[in-house]
């Protein structure tokens, strides 16, 4: 007869960590995950107060200082208008951040909200969004941006046009309000199904967790038990895909805006400014290499962070 | 003589208050090939301040039974057939909040796999205390003293200071303890514990049995005790059911039921227990074969493709649980032992 030694089971005396200091622990020893935090941080930080750092108004032509090069005076230079490209990149910064806040906020509350209810209750519901998501997916992404763009952004301008006649209301004159509009619609459109399918599949997962049943058990109601027991176990999947997808949707804002059909000069965005500075940059390579840079140091930095989050945020997978 | 016990005899001679009593419930599974049984109308009994152990192989259904009584069963597995009623009323039939306020408040849980059935992302704390404001009106301050107090009633080390504990820093075994604080919190009048030891090595095993003992003598409340292993419960339970393919083959006093075991699984059961303890298998490797798939059971005895002693009309008739010794109290669902015990 073999007895198991008691030691076996041993009674852990560690002090209680929260979950999230834990994760918080866990990332910190993350490398790429710090860079990625620390880029983020930074360019977030660049963005808020970006009319407090730029050492020139971004629109501020000079026409005696037209494509310097990088200097003091003029960190990366000077474009073919005679504007401080660091001042245009920071200004950018703004652009992207808030294109990528606004697009991926709009973008969760759509797709949580219906992958929550498709995989909460299942059935036809169920169906119709995964219709709607597989629908979605399946047209490119630059065409139905395109196409939004070709088919609306002329009504809409003409309709601002008659506001500002009828009321002389200097608001409808602002064109960039037209364009934000059509960037954050059209890619919240394009941006949602795949927090939809996320969240979906883990609803349904959590669901069938045998937590869930014991909470059932309890006699607690749906309501608890789909706010603090669902909604907090699919959170950090979806802190990592809110995260990654903030990198991603400047790539997006940037890709429209280097085409055509994002954000339009002379509000600067790194994609325009990119579009601007391939045509010259034989000569003037600052005027391609810096906006480039930056965004490609952006995208990198988010993913970092992103992958350091998922596996942050795993503490069964790390223990 | 085998029919004429449609009556059940009152088991003992002092009066007996029903607090669960099921009755022919049946639980179907829809597959591919259309639905699926799996429980087969089902008997079961537990009366108040009694003590019930519920053995069978895995897979038999024990854990449906319970969850089913409770409406608790997942998606494409439903209750077809029958009734639960826990104090005089049936849970089958119950609206959903008046069904809410027995889970949880009148009868406790504890899941078979602590590893799993505790939130991982909530302190144990707040679980606990979750039953208590919902079904005892706490504040969120009482509910905490109380939860204190519940951990260091099932044994926990520093028990305040493991409110604020996630469970992923808890060892198996004092996760365990804290299911149990849970299935007690609301103080309730039944206890089903569902293989409540099953992870846990074997001297844990055995204070965990205490620990339940303990508890049922001191709040004198009834106990449904699920396991694989006969042994371990033999001092804890008043009365045990063996549940074989979804149906109750014996129904005896724990002593009755090791004096004297009836139905030729049951023996199967008990002559495996001394193998139980060195390799602690669950497999019964003294009978052959494997229980009956949903959807393939057998027409007559559902035990017949594995029994030594099958005879021709066990492929023909079900035999129903009948009362044969210890003034009915001890019942057995098998044509031959029925046969033998009224002939002795
Ligand atoms: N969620 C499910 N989906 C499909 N089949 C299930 C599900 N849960 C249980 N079953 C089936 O129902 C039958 C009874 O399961 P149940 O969990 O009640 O068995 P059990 O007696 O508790 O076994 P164990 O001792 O392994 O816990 C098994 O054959 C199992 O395969
Ligand atoms: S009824 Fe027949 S087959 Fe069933 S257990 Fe008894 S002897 Fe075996
Ligand atoms: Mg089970």
């Amino acid at each position: 007869m073999s007895v198991v030694p008691m030691t076996s089971t041993p009674i852990e005396i560690e002090p209680p960590v929260s979950l999230w200091r834990d994760a918080w622990h866990r990332l910190r020893r993350n490398r790429l995950a710090v860079f990625g935090l620390a880029v983020a941080v930074i360019l977030a930080f660049t963005a808020l107060f970006g009319p407090y750092l730029t050492p020139y108004d971004f629109l501020s032509q000079d026409l005696n200082s037209r494509n310097l090069a990088p200097s003091l005076s003029h960190l990366f230079g000077t474009d073919d208008l005679g504007r401080d490209v660091f001042s245009r990149v920071i200004y950018g910064t703004r652009t992207a951040f808030l294109v990528a806040i606004v697009v991926t906020f709009i973008a969760v509350l759509i797709g949580v909200t219906l992958g929550a209810l498709a995989g909460f209750f299942g059935g036809w519901l169920d169906r119709i969004v995964m219709w709607l998501t597989d629908m979605t997916m399946s047209i490119p992404n630059l065409l139905l941006v395109v196409v939004i763009n070709a088919s609306l952004k002329s009504p809409i301008s003409m309709w601002m046009e008659s506001r500002y006649l009828a009321t002389l209301n200097p608001f409808y004159r602002e064109t960039i309000w037209v364009d934000f509009l059509l960037v954050f619609g059209s890619m919240a459109l394009i941006s949602w199904p795949p927090y939809a399918r996320l969240v979906r599949a883990q609803v349904l997962s959590i669901r069938s967790r045998p937590y869930i049943t014991a909470a059932q058990a309890l006699g607690l109601t749906n309501r608890i038990i789909l706010m603090r027991y669902v909604v907090p176990n699919a959170l950090g999947p979806l802190i990592v895909a809110v995260s990654a997808g903030l990198g991603t949707a400047m790539v997006l804002e940037s890709a429209f805006s280097f085409l055509g059909v994002g954000v339009n000069p002379p509000t600067p965005s790194w994609g325009n400014m990119i579009s601007d500075g391939l045509r010259v940059w034989q000569h003037y390579p600052h005027l391609l290499a810096a906006p480039a840079a930056v965004l490609g140091l952006a995208s990198v930095a988010f993913s970092f962070l992103g992958d350091g989050l998922n596996d942050a945020l795993n503490p069964r997978g790390a223990k | 003589m085998m029919m004429a016990n449609d009556i059940r005899p009152e088991p003992t001679p002092k009066t007996r208050e029903r607090l669960l009593d099921v009755k022919g419930l049946t639980i179907e599974i829809e597959t591919r090939n259309g639905p699926a049984t799996i429980v087969d109308g089902i008997d079961l009994h537990v009366d108040k301040g009694e003590t019930l152990g519920i053995v069978g192989e895995s897979g038999c259904g024990k854990s449906l039974t319970m969850l089913s009584m409770m409406r608790l069963l997942p998606n494409k597995i439903r209750v077809t057939k029958g009734e639960a009623n826990f104090a005089g009323r049936d849970l089958q039939k119950m609206s959903n909040s008046d069904l809410r306020k027995v889970r949880g408040g009148e009868v406790g849980f504890i899941f078979q796999d602590p590893m799993t059935s505790l939130n991982p992302v909530m302190r144990i704390g707040q679980q606990l205390a979750e039953p208590l404001i919902y079904h005892r009106g706490m504040s969120k301050a009482e509910a905490r003293k109380r939860s204190g107090e519940l951990l260091k009633l099932v044994g926990i080390p520093g028990a305040e200071d493991r409110l604020d504990a996630y469970p992923h820093e808890l060892s198996g075994g004092m996760r365990q303890r804290v299911m149990i604080a849970i299935g007690l919190a609301c103080n309730p009048q039944l206890l089903i514990a569902d293989e409540p030891t099953t992870a846990l090595d074997v001297t844990i095993q055995a204070q965990i049995v205490d620990l339940v003992k303990d508890l049922r003598d001191k709040l004198g409340m009834s106990v449904v005790w699920i396991t694989h292993d006969l042994a371990l419960i033999a001092g804890l339970v008043d009365r045990i059911n063996v549940l074989y393919a979804g149906t109750v083959v014996e129904d005896a006093p724990v002593d009755a039921l090791f004096a004297n075991p009836s139905h030729p699984y049951t023996q199967g059961l008990l002559a495996s227990i001394p193998k139980l303890t060195d390799e602690r298998s669950t497999r019964l490797s003294s009978i052959g074969g494997t229980p009956p798939e949903p959807g393939r059971r057998p027409t007559g005895c559902p035990f017949a493709p594995r029994c030594p002693l099958a005879e021709s009309i066990c492929h023909e008739r079900v035999p129903s649980l009948e009362g044969v010794s210890q003034g009915g109290a001890h019942r057995v669902a098998c044509f031959v032992a029925q046969r033998k015990l009224e002939a002795a």
